[in-house]
């Protein structure tokens, strides 16, 4: 077994680790998290089936087409990350809002207390 | 005019070192005035500063821009009931006399809305080229992609009549919240007219605003929609 296998499969290992430790993560997750876990691991262990994988859509390296798709992958994973950033910013504005609009200190020296009073 | 209830709004955000100044500065100037300061998060001691003037404080518990500490005032503002809100900003960069001018074009020179404007007068002293540069690029690709024939569209001070400004939706947190009260006013088909003021360019303003660098980060924002 060549060095960057072993590397890979180890990094392969973290990840799972770290998908399947979340408590909160439902079944559906965890089985989908176990098959990409083995269908990695395969194509690590058996990198000329990626190349047979490759020529059937018309890409001439396996690693190439890995390489397409993990851009892919990114890129929607990107998307997916700002637009939930979007709907958390908007929710830490309301909130801030909210509180601030609840504690409003008000004026409480004399002469503005008097033109208060005499509006 | 006595009659009517104007509202100064001021989004400070570490403006501990000027924003006592630029107070007692509008205080002196007219007392009728209300002001709401809206600490936006600061980690200096700007709400302390502010406590013991006679002006209302709200706190944002964290930053969130300026955009949004201006929606934050409108909306305090507008549950008090003001006929007229000015944004102001808390720098020193601007003269108390200006708003005087905005908001008589808004109760008796028939317009909903007035535009503070640095370029419809005599050169701003002290302005830097860059700056003057930057603001009229800004101010070129404002109106060609809202139509409306501003000359300066970052300055902060304008004075709106309160009751449209409800129907404005904020949502750009940052800095482009500039472009889209402007793209507001289009879109409420809102009249306006600029007005001449004066902006003092300080030291400490100089080194607190915007960056020239910062117009690529504005435009940033407004192409991705900001918080929206």
């Amino acid at each position: 077994m060549t060095p960057i296998k072993i590397i890979l499969i180890i990094f392969l290992l973290i990840v799972l680790r770290a998908f399947l430790v979340q408590k909160s993560l439902i079944l559906t997750n965890r089985i989908i998290a176990l098959v990409m876990f083995f269908f990695l691991l395969f194509l690590v262990l058996f990198p000329s089936v990626s190349t047979f994988m490759a020529g059937l859509v018309g890409v001439g390296r396996g690693v190439d087409l890995i390489f397409y798709f993990s851009h892919l992958f990114l890129l929607f994973l990107i998307i997916g990350l700002r637009r939930r950033t979007v709907v958390l910013t908007d929710m830490v504005t309301k909130l801030s809002r909210a509180i601030a609009l609840q504690n409003p200190h008000k004026p409480h020296d004399e002469n503005a207390q008097m033109h208060e009073k005499a509006q | 005019m006595a009659c009517s209830s104007i509202w100064i709004v001021i989004p400070a955000y570490n403006e501990g070192k000027i924003l006592r100044d630029v107070l007692r500065e509008l205080l002196d100037y007219n007392r009728s005035y209300h002001i709401v300061v809206v600490d936006d998060g600061s980690s200096d001691d700007t709400a302390a500063k502010v406590i013991d003037f006679p002006v209302h404080l709200l706190i944002h518990p964290t930053n969130l821009g300026q955009g949004a500490a201006l929606a934050t005032g409108i909306e305090y503002a507008l549950n008090e009931k003001a006929d007229v809100i000015v944004t102001f900003d808390a720098d020193g960069q601007m003269c108390p006399k200006d708003i005087t001018a905005l908001v008589d074009e808004v109760l008796n020179g028939g317009v909903d809305v007035a535009l503070g404007s640095r370029f419809l007068s005599a050169p701003p002293v002290g302005m830097p080229k860059t700056k003057r540069i930057t603001l009229k690029l800004a101010a070129a690709f404002t109106r060609l992609t809202t139509g409306l024939k501003v000359t300066d569209t970052h300055n902060g001070i304008r004075a709106f009549r309160a009751k449209y400004l409800q129907k404005f939706r904020f949502t750009q947190n940052r800095m482009a919240h500039s472009s889209e009260i402007l793209s507001e006013i289009v879109r409420n088909k809102l009249s306006y007219r600029e007005v001449p003021v004066s902006i003092r360019y300080t030291t400490y303003s100089k080194n607190k605003g915007q960056s020239i660098f910062n117009s690529i980060n504005i435009l940033f924002e407004l192409f991705t929609g900001g918080t929206k």
